[in-house]
């Protein structure tokens, strides 16, 4: 059955496919030809080709012996000691059966590992390193341990150039039979900020309002991934209304899943826009930035959140008796 | 002293108790319809405080209508396995001698779910099975561990008794005791027992020695039960405490856990606080209280829970500068109800997540992240689309639950 998900369908299937990132797949293309590899570790932001990667130079190195030599762990889901000392150790000790001698694995999503499994990790990496190669893939380098990054050759994925995520789309716009403004793609790729997955499933998304595809129905997509309540949320505390925006923050955080931190980096951006004085605008920054921080300290969203909006709630009410101080003064 | 004079004056019938009469009528409307058929609800959850005749409630309607009682309480053992073997034999076999037959299960908030794990099942499986009426009684409806018997329940509440029905009750017992009282001693002890028509007549006892008077003075000789309050009362302290001591003691009559009753608390501030100015201080005191917990969470440190106590009350206390003007009704946290709402959906979340991450090479957390919200759409937009996507998933039924769940909580 053909992949109903684009992401999956369009997926490259050999290193030749993959449209960019050249100097690294030329670099694995020199694995392949040699027959060899180091422990490897992608690092690099979502949706940039990391996982594909190791697809693909697993494919072309192992051919039909793939579904033997190949195994992908997500260290998110099994990210536990335990899986390391079982299910890599396993998997990692078996010799190949390929004509290549040894075997690949890919953990996924490795920065999300706990340090005692990455630890765990390091030995296993160095004891089998005869029979199996290990590719971590990671957004960020920083979060993988020194001792795992030294066993490892790094590559670092940067988000994909504009022209290149239009030509992806082009493609797979031609093939699923769209006609696509280039509004619409350009907005599309705007949005997706060099994330290609994001950028698929828009384009995806968007095709099941119609066939084609305009800035429109993209605004349509995006409006719902993306809410613009944080500036209604924003409104309503500035307006004295704490209880309107508290629900509109709850809304935020429940039904559309955004993060706490997700939500204090839309607000800061937000304050440039609000109709308060520039005096005001410093403060708030500074209220935000403390909010941010309490986050990372591991306050909760909505408590920390709530507490920021009552905050603006009572300036604003400061804001308004000024004002009509000012018009009373007047009216005399 | 003889027989305890909670039971020898424990009403026979309905008409004898005290108070409460519309709550009375809803549960004789609600028996009277089990005649015809059995009604939508099959079992009635009465809550109230202790003392205001939940208990007797039940076992005065049996009596009247010559039902067998059959009783499960607290004390008793009730793992979910003798609790459906009893109730279940209670509630399905055909009654002989046609007799009629009444399920009481008494004070269903002291299960234990640790030691009890089945019993919430085992009782909500009796009550979709049973040919009789279930009568269910707890403190505190409340309380997260009973919410599923909520919904299967009717609920009903028994309220404290005032003065004016708890005075005439008294003076019944007192007359047919041969006791003269004071007015004043009657008074005194209903607001100390406050409404606890069970420590009241306890209180009357113990007071009327063989001296057959009762007075003011005499009522002095009690000492004050400790007692949790519900927690409408805590809050209601909370809310309304001028010093911080003040605040911070209703803490010791809170019945719920610290973390629940910071989400009272969360939840009826703002409608407690109105004014901007105090509600920022009071939030801020909140977000303070919240971070210690974080802190306690992250080092284990308990020693620090106590200034994240005192924040949460005595900081939201006296962020209040005006006094609050008229009775504003508390409300349960939001938090916890949509969070045990959207709990059957996190758990299919993460299922379906694991099916997209499963064929899209991501984790479930990501995936269930990244393609549930367009999948969602595709779903409003093209449902033909939809349709190949969630087989092709292996995660058709699944999804469907999740968005109609969904579409559910958003109406």
């Amino acid at each position: 059955m053909e992949a109903a998900l684009w992401t999956e369908k369009y997926r490259p299937k050999r290193l030749d496919d993959i449209m960019d990132q050249e100097e690294i797949v030329s670099r694995l293309k020199d694995f392949v030809k040699r027959g060899t590899m180091p422990h490897c570790l992608f690092a690099g932001p979502p949706g940039t080709g990391k996982t594909t990667a190791g697809l693909c130079l697993a494919h072309d190195l192992f051919g039909e012996r793939f579904q033997d030599a190949f195994k992908e762990l997500n260290a998110s889901d099994e990210r536990g000691i335990d899986v390391v000392r079982t299910t890599v150790k396993e998997f990692a000790m078996m010799a190949s059966l390929s004509s290549v001698p040894f075997k690949i694995l890919v953990l996924d999503e490795a920065d999300n590992m706990t340090g005692d499994a990455q630890g765990a990790l390091r030995r296993t990496m160095e004891n089998y390193t005869n029979t199996c190669r290990f590719i971590l893939c990671c957004n960020y380098s920083g979060k993988i341990i020194e001792p795992i990054q030294s066993r490892c050759a790094l590559f670092r994925f940067t988000p994909l150039p504009e022209e290149k995520v239009v030509e992806s789309l082009h493609r797979i716009a031609k093939n699923e039979n769209l006609k696509s403004t280039e509004g619409g793609l350009k907005t599309i790729v705007e949005v997706a900020e060099g994330d290609l997955r994001k950028a698929i499933n828009i384009l995806q998304a968007a095709s099941s309002i119609s066939k084609g595809i305009s800035e429109e129905t993209v605004y349509q997509v995006v409006g719902r991934a993306r809410p613009t309540d944080v500036h209604e949320m924003l409104n309503h505390a500035l307006k004295g209304d704490f209880l309107k925006a508290r629900d509109e923050l709850r809304n935020l955080l429940v039904k559309y899943g955004l993060s706490g931190s997700d939500i204090v980096r839309q607000i800061h951006s937000e304050v440039f826009r609000l109709a308060i004085p520039e005096k005001s605008r410093i403060s708030l920054i500074e209220a935000i930035g403390d909010t941010d921080f309490r986050l990372v300290q591991g306050g909760d969203e909505e408590v920390q959140l709530s507490a920021l909006l009552a905050h603006l709630a009572a300036q604003s009410s400061v804001h308004r008796s000024v004002r009509e101080e000012h018009v009373t003064a007047l009216d005399r | 002293m003889s027989q305890p004079w909670t039971v020898r004056y424990r009403p026979q019938t309905t008409r004898e108790i005290a108070g409460n009469k519309l709550a009375l009528e809803k549960i004789l409307l609600w028996l009277d319809s089990w005649s015809k058929a059995k009604p939508p609800k099959g079992a009635v959850l009465l809550y109230g405080p202790a003392g205001v005749g939940k208990t007797t409630v039940a076992e005065a309607v049996a009596r009247e209508r010559g039902w067998d009682l059959v009783e499960i309480n607290a004390s008793d053992k009730r793992s979910g396995d003798i609790l459906s073997r009893i109730a279940g034999l209670a509630s399905t076999q055909s009654p002989l001698f046609g007799r009629g037959r009444l399920i009481l299960l008494d004070e269903v908030d002291g299960i234990n779910l640790r030691t009890d794990s089945g019993a919430i099942i085992a009782i909500l499986r009796v009550i979709k099975e049973s040919q009789f009426p279930i009568v269910l009684t707890a403190n505190d409806p409340w309380d997260p561990k009973i919410r599923p018997l909520r919904d299967a329940c009717l609920l009903i509440e028994l309220k404290r008794l005032g003065l004016r029905q708890g005075i005439p009750l008294m003076k019944g017992i007192l007359a047919k005791e041969g006791v003269i009282a004071d007015e004043e001693a009657l008074r005194s002890l209903m607001e100390r027992d406050r409404g606890d028509m069970r420590s009241v007549i306890t209180d009357l006892q113990i007071l009327t020695g063989p001296q057959k008077t009762l007075t003011l003075e005499d009522t002095a000789l009690l000492s004050n039960r400790d007692r949790t309050e519900s927690v409408f009362e805590v809050l209601r302290i909370i809310f309304n405490s001028r010093t911080v001591a003040q605040a911070r003691r209703a803490l010791d009559k809170s019945e719920v856990d610290h973390e629940m009753l910071f989400q009272w608390i969360l939840e009826n501030t703002p409608s407690q606080t109105p004014k901007p100015r105090e509600l920022e201080a009071a939030m801020s005191a909140l977000a303070e209280a919240d971070l210690y917990f974080a802190r306690i969470r992250k080092t284990q440190s308990w020693h620090l829970l106590s200034y994240a106590l005192d924040l949460m009350t005595a900081g939201v206390a006296v962020a209040k500068e005006t006094s609050p003007g008229g009775w504003v009704s508390m409300k349960f946290p939001q938090r916890i109800s949509s969070m045990s709402r959207s709990r059957g959906t996190r758990e299919l979340r993460k299922g379906v997540g694991a099916l997209i991450g499963f064929k899209s090479h991501i984790s479930s957390r990501r995936g269930s992240k990244l393609y549930l919200p367009m999948i969602q759409f595709i779903h409003e937009h093209n449902p033909e689309k939809y349709r190949q996507i969630a087989e092709w998933l292996d995660a058709k039924e699944p999804l469907d639950e999740i968005l109609s769940l969904d579409s559910e909580l958003a109406a």
